[in-house]
């Protein structure tokens, strides 16, 4: 009885690992790519020319390949599957013996560029799902790249200007466009840039888990994360304080930009890099690189419901008629504490004195050529109770009865180091008597205000109090 | 003879009492229309203009909303008696009670301050003053306010599921959007009655300027903000269609996700 | 001339002929056994064979006493033995090259997926097995008296296969093997809380010493690999191979496997093949063992029921072949489905969240999530002691050889799993949702809560159980046995807890479908 429920589990078993050792074996013996090198074989030995190309192709072995990149430490073994990249005969017919699309292979042979140097995915991998890095489970931080983003691993060795002019256009775009929309006003790259925003440095190449993926739709990968932010930065991540305003078609050329920021380099033989004059940058293109995402033209303040307060008109000609280069200067530099006002200078947001120059200048082009009647306010005596009633009656509404401005107040922050200890008093007194043209700010000297030089005065002195700890 | 003239005298002290309390009255209301003047003259007019006609020395406001649209918010023009937060019908003037919740809730998202902090006569006051610019006050007749009683079923998924019909249905979404971002086909093309352009109002932006309370909606839906391109849905909807759409609206706002647990 | 030479020749044609069989005959040196004597010869004349018996218990051979869970986990040993060797030709030991050698393995060595998941699920396979071999040899009483030293033997096999397991999990330098090692670095470190707590750390820092010794380092470097390679493939197997030695030897000299007293079952009864015939048996009835007179003390008893015994050959055989067999399918099923997991290239800036040590230390890192001193020095110290103390505390030699000893001893295994779940439960649901001192009183000395927490807590009120059972039955079987049961439980339940519902930052979750995505 037992030697024979011995016997039987011994006969079952010895049957099941024989199966299997029978399975495995198969499965080592006929692996996923073997298939497709038999359907290569069959397609070309149907469609050959004469009878010499029909033997050709039937003698064509089927064996395992694999390109070694030594510089690269890569080992790609995609064309075990895909045969016939390199085949002019293969030009039409279905993936993936498909023969690659353009020119490229001519100038990027497969025997010494691989395939995942431009296109990603797993190259020492030999299953289609492992092979191009697709979903979760592959646990592979680069998965294959979609075409709409595959120009940019041609930064990897080309400069933008070869690249703007023959077949890597996308990235040129990219780039121009991620100077002209301010992206650096918020981000450093290369430590230049706003520190409101992570920094993008390598950002392309971050593995997956860097990022937030809870609100991805679709797969979990670092572009479909780049692009889905740039539609629409709140659906992907709820406390983003992004701001941007793409057209159609944009968000494809930035996330192919910001896909070429990566940290590896690659060896030098590959490289081909003109290292050309820079391009030049002149106060405009500096303004939109580094103040427009906010500012915008600078011609009309505006309240921003996601920093929560108003951004002023920096090139608005009344603004600029009582503030002069050097109080501009100043500000640009060192920023305005507790807004979003970046401190541009060189040891903070990254900007030199030259370049900081020259957006000044370029925002002075817009200062009309009048002096405002001059205040005077060293003639009046300030009176700190009166100032009090006058800034509650009339500044208070905007500003805030502590002068803080923020939130649902159209008016700025009166208690920043700007206003407090950079810009003269007089200026002050002008603005409020004068009001500032395309703001809410009104000129409270005329009517039907029609405040009192005196009463000015009182306002400034309160305000000009506040650093000392007044108003509170 | 005694009972007559104690008639007499009784008639006659009535009529004398209630003529006194009428020009009193009167007299009360012309106090007050002055003080609200001088209220309105300190807190208001920065905006809504000496004539009440909506250009204050501010001006038109901009602000930019999360999504990057520019919203132009131009304060109410007093004068024509137009006013979108009422819970009269539509076409009617609002109660005086809808203009001192205004006045005192503010208006958000718009730059209107609340005024909580102000004495109850004192809103009165500028109550009164604010309807003397427009003369529908003196020559229409007063409306009803809406009776209003909600549904303890608003906010359930079923109630939200026929919201969703009925915003599909009713073309919500040509103005709002399929997901209620504003951003429908038709949202670019809406002026108001001034002839401005105005934009629809985007659901996840925050708060509804008329308060996001279900009443709330629900009086939007059923008033309409007149001057505006809401119409009033109260005759073409049925009222427990628009709870449906109310709990629809909860929906896309996002208050209805709040108990689910939020990493 | 010419005959010699043919019968030379013939000689050489002859001895080709027979080349097979004297082959085979050199090789084994009894021919085909054919009698209870040869049978004899062919188990304690072959090198391998000898371990065992030359005739064996049929109580030896019943599988539902010992459920062949031992022989299960030797086998799963061999089995991880050849597939390591086998991956051992192409695993490169260096942080730049172990990865994308396990991905060679899965991706283009022959057999080398099933091979990787053969040795890795057999490997774990026997931790499992070996807690079912633990509780079979606790649950029929066979540590008793006699048989002391080989259960001490088997904890100290309990630990080796812990450590051959961990430091396997860290070779493919992912993701995964990179956290588990952080995990386990932690674990190692434990004892700092305790130093720290008393304000020694800075005369006696032993936490940091065991941490270094184990990862060469304060975090995981090239250097952890090396050390944790060599480990793995050199010292630990060869420590493994001797210490199993040692186990099988002591099974022999200790008497073999137990059995009941009152065994009462014939061979006849039992089906067993082949019949001990009185005649021509090894143990002649008429003859005497002078030798058996030369021993004293504890010698290989020759049983009383010497009727009891069949012929190792072939019947333990086949059991064992069969054993082996069932194993190897089993394991080799189980590896064609399951892959064994890997994660993404090690990354020490992303930390994995949650971070886990392997499934089967998760039990310490809850307690770990409690005090590091207890759950990774404290607890896990004392319950080996525990289990290693069991045989010299319970010296009861009643119905060894008995399940659960008696009708009692069933029932306080069944009183003492039922209670131990609950606590175990109650008390997890009420750190859950409770917190513990922490919480409550943000500045209480850490040394209150390294020795009141819910692990110390738990293992105080096992041992106030256990001693309540041994004073209510007035037996220290029943004690040793509740103990024992709530040991199992805990384990089993604290393991599962962790693994399951423990997510991101060790928060608790219902299951692993409600962890929030990232």
């Amino acid at each position: 009885m037992y030697s024979r429920f011995y016997l039987s589990v011994l006969l079952i078993s010895g049957l099941l690992v024989l199966a299997y050792l029978g399975f495995t074996a198969y499965d080592s013996f006929m692996p996923e790519w073997m298939s497709y090198q038999f359907e290569y074989r069959d397609y070309l030995t149907k469609n050959a020319k004469d009878d010499a190309a029909k033997k050709l192709a039937r003698a064509l072995p089927l064996e395992f390949t694999q390109v070694y990149l030594g510089e690269m430490n890569k080992v790609d073994r995609c064309t075990n599957c895909h045969m016939g990249v390199e085949n002019p005969l293969m030009e039409n017919t279905r993936l993936p013996y498909k023969k690659h699309s353009g020119n490229y292979l001519v100038n990027h042979p497969v025997d010494k560029f691989g395939c995942t140097v431009c296109h990603e995915g797993q190259g020492s991998a030999t299953n289609t799902k492992e092979a191009h890095g697709k979903g979760h489970d592959t646990h592979w931080d680069t998965p294959i790249l979609p075409l709409a983003y595959v120009q940019s691993s041609c930064a990897q060795c080309h400069d933008t200007n070869m690249l703007s002019k023959s077949g890597g256009d996308k990235v040129a775009k990219g780039e121009a466009l991620f100077m002209e929309k301010g992206c650096k006003g918020c981000h450093k790259l290369k430590g230049v840039g706003g520190d409101l925003g992570k920094p993008l440095d390598k950002v392309g190449r971050q593995p997956i888990a860097y990022f937030t993926m809870k609100h991805i739709v679709g797969e979990h990968t670092v572009f479909n994360w780049l692009k889905q932010h740039f539609d629409d930065p709140r659906a992907i991540a709820p406390d983003s304080a992004m701001k941007v305003k793409l057209g159609e078609g944009e968000a494809d050329l930035l996330t192919t930009y910001m896909l070429t920021l990566r940290p590896d380099e690659k060896p030098k033989s590959y490289r081909r890099i003109n290292f050309n004059e820079p391009p030049v940058q002149n106060g405009e293109t500096l303004y939109k690189s580094y103040c427009s995402a906010c500012h915008g033209d600078g011609k009309k303040s505006l309240y921003d419901e996601v920093f929560k307060r108003t951004v002023p008109a920096i090139m608005n000609p009344s603004l600029l008629k009582v503030m002069d280069d050097t109080n501009l200067d100043k500000i640009l530099k060192e920023g305005r504490t507790g807004t979003q006002m970046t401190a541009w200078k060189k040891t903070a947001a990254g900007l030199t004195d030259e370049q900081i120059k020259e957006i000044v200048t370029y925002m002075a082009a817009n200062r009309p050529a009048d002096r405002p009647e001059p205040f005077r306010l060293a003639e009046f005596k300030g009176d700190l109770s009166h100032g009090k009633e006058v800034y509650d009656l009339r500044c208070a509404v905007c500003h805030g009865t502590n002068g803080k401005g923020g939130e649902d107040m159209l008016g700025v922050s009166l208690r920043s180091k700007v206003v407090q200890k950079m810009i003269d008093p007089e200026v002050l007194a002008i603005t409020v008597r004068d009001g500032r043209a395309d703001t809410p700010m009104p000129a409270f000297g005329s009517d039907p205000f029609g405040m009192s030089k005196q009463d000015i005065a009182d306002v400034v002195a309160y305000i000009k109090d506040f650093q000392s700890g007044g108003g509170k | 003879m005694k009972k007559l003239k104690y008639m007499v005298t009784a008639v006659v002290s009535v009529f004398l009492l209630s003529a006194g309390i009428h020009s009193e009255l009167r007299a009360e209301n012309k106090g007050q229309v002055n003080k609200g003047e001088q209220i309105y003259n300190t807190r208001c007019m920065v905006c809504h203009g000496k004539k009440g006609d909506g250009e204050g020395p501010a001006g038109v406001l901009k602000k930019e909303e999360a999504g990057g649209r520019v919203l132009e918010i131009r304060p109410r023009d007093f004068t024509l008696g137009l006013y979108r937060f009422r819970t009269t019908a539509t076409g009617c003037l609002p109660t005086d009670e809808d203009l001192t919740t205004t006045i005192y809730n503010g208006i958000p998202r718009s730059f209107m301050p609340p005024l909580k902090e102000m004495h109850f006569d004192d809103k009165v006051a500028v109550m009164e003053y604010i309807k003397t610019f427009s003369s529908r006050f003196k020559d229409d007749p007063p409306c009803n306010p809406i009776a209003i009683k909600k549904p303890n079923w608003v906010g359930s998924e079923a109630s939200v599921n026929k919201g969703k019909v009925i915003y599909k249905d009713m073309k919500c979404w040509e103005c709002h959007g399929d997901t209620g971002k504003g951003d429908g086909s038709k949202s670019n093309e809406i002026k108001d009655d001034w002839g401005f352009q105005i934009l629809p109002f985007n659901f996840q932006t925050g708060e509804l300027k008329k308060g996001s309370s279900p009443e709330n909606i629900y009086m939007t839906f059923t008033s309409g903000l007149d001057g505006t391109g809401m119409p009033s849905y109260e005759d073409t909807l049925k009222e427990d269609d628009r709870w449906h759409l109310v709990s629809y609206t909860l929906k896309l706002m996002g208050k209805l996700d709040k108990g689910k647990k939020v990493h | 001339m010419n005959e010699t030479d043919q019968t030379g020749l013939s000689k050489f044609a002859g001895n080709v002929k027979g080349l097979a069989n004297t082959f085979i005959g050199s090789v084994f040196r009894n021919g085909k056994p054919t009698s209870d004597k040869t049978r004899a010869s062919a188990v304690f004349n072959n090198f391998f064979l000898h371990i065992q018996g030359v005739k064996t218990h049929i109580n030896t051979l019943r599988p539902s006493y010992t459920l062949g869970l031992g022989l299960i986990t030797f086998f799963l040993l061999v089995i991880v033995v050849a597939s390591g060797v086998f991956l051992m030709v192409y695993y490169n030991p260096s942080v730049e090259n172990a990865y994308q050698s396990v991905k060679n393995i899965n991706q283009v060595v022959f057999a080398g997926k099933v091979s990787r998941n053969v040795h890795k699920w057999a490997g774990e396979g026997m931790i499992v097995f070996l807690f079912l071999h633990m509780a079979r040899v606790f649950f029929t009483g066979s540590y008793k008296a006699g048989r002391e030293f080989n259960w001490v033997v088997g904890i100290v096999l309990l630990v080796l296969t812990f450590a051959l397991n961990l430091s396997g999990y860290l070779l493919p330098w992912d993701q995964l093997s990179y956290w588990a090692l952080v995990i386990v670095a932690n674990i190692m470190q434990s004892p700092k809380e305790l130093t720290d707590s008393l304000g020694l750390t800075k005369y006696f820092d032993v936490g940091t010493y065991t941490g270094n010794l184990f990862l060469g380092g304060s975090i995981p470097t090239k250097e952890s690999l090396n050390r944790v390679y060599l480990f793995h493939v050199m010292v630990l197997p060869m420590v493994i191979y001797v210490v199993v030695g040692l186990h099988f030897w002591r099974i022999r000299k200790d008497g073999g496997m137990t059995k009941p007293d009152l065994f009462n079952t014939k061979a006849s009864d039992m089906g067993i093949m082949v019949q001990p015939k009185k005649s021509g048996g090894i143990f002649p009835t008429h003859k005497t063992y002078g030798l058996m007179e030369l021993a004293r003390g504890k010698t290989p008893a020759v049983d009383k029921d010497v009727e009891n015994t069949v012929m190792s050959w072939p019947n333990l055989l086949i059991a064992e072949l069969a054993v082996l067999m069932f194993t190897l399918a089993g394991t080799l099923i189980y590896s064609y489905y399951m892959d064994a997991p890997l994660k993404e290239f090690a990354n020490p800036l992303i930390p994995e969240n949650p971070a886990k040590a392997p499934w089967y230390f998760l039990g310490l890192q809850e307690l770990l999530s409690y005090s590091a001193f207890m759950g990774g020095t404290g607890l896990p110290g004392l319950a080996l002691l525990g289990l290693a103390l069991i045989p010299y505390l319970d010296r009861e030699q009643d119905n060894v050889g008995v399940w659960f000893t008696s009708k009692m001893g069933k029932r306080i295994a069944l009183e003492s799993m039922v209670i131990s779940i609950i606590v175990i439960i109650a008390m997890l649901a009420f750190a859950v949702n409770f917190g513990w001192l922490r919480n409550w009183f943000p500045e209480i000395p850490q040394l209150v809560i390294t020795f009141v927490n819910p692990g110390t807590i738990w293992v105080g009120f096992m041992m106030l159980w256990s001693l309540c059972t041994i004073r209510r039955t007035g037996s220290t079987r029943m004690g040793a046995m509740a103990l024992f049961v709530m040991f199992l439980v805990s384990y089993l339940i604290l393991t599962y807890f962790a693994t399951d519902m423990r997510g991101p930052n060790w928060d608790f979750y219902w299951s692993k479908s409600q962890w929030p995505i990232h």
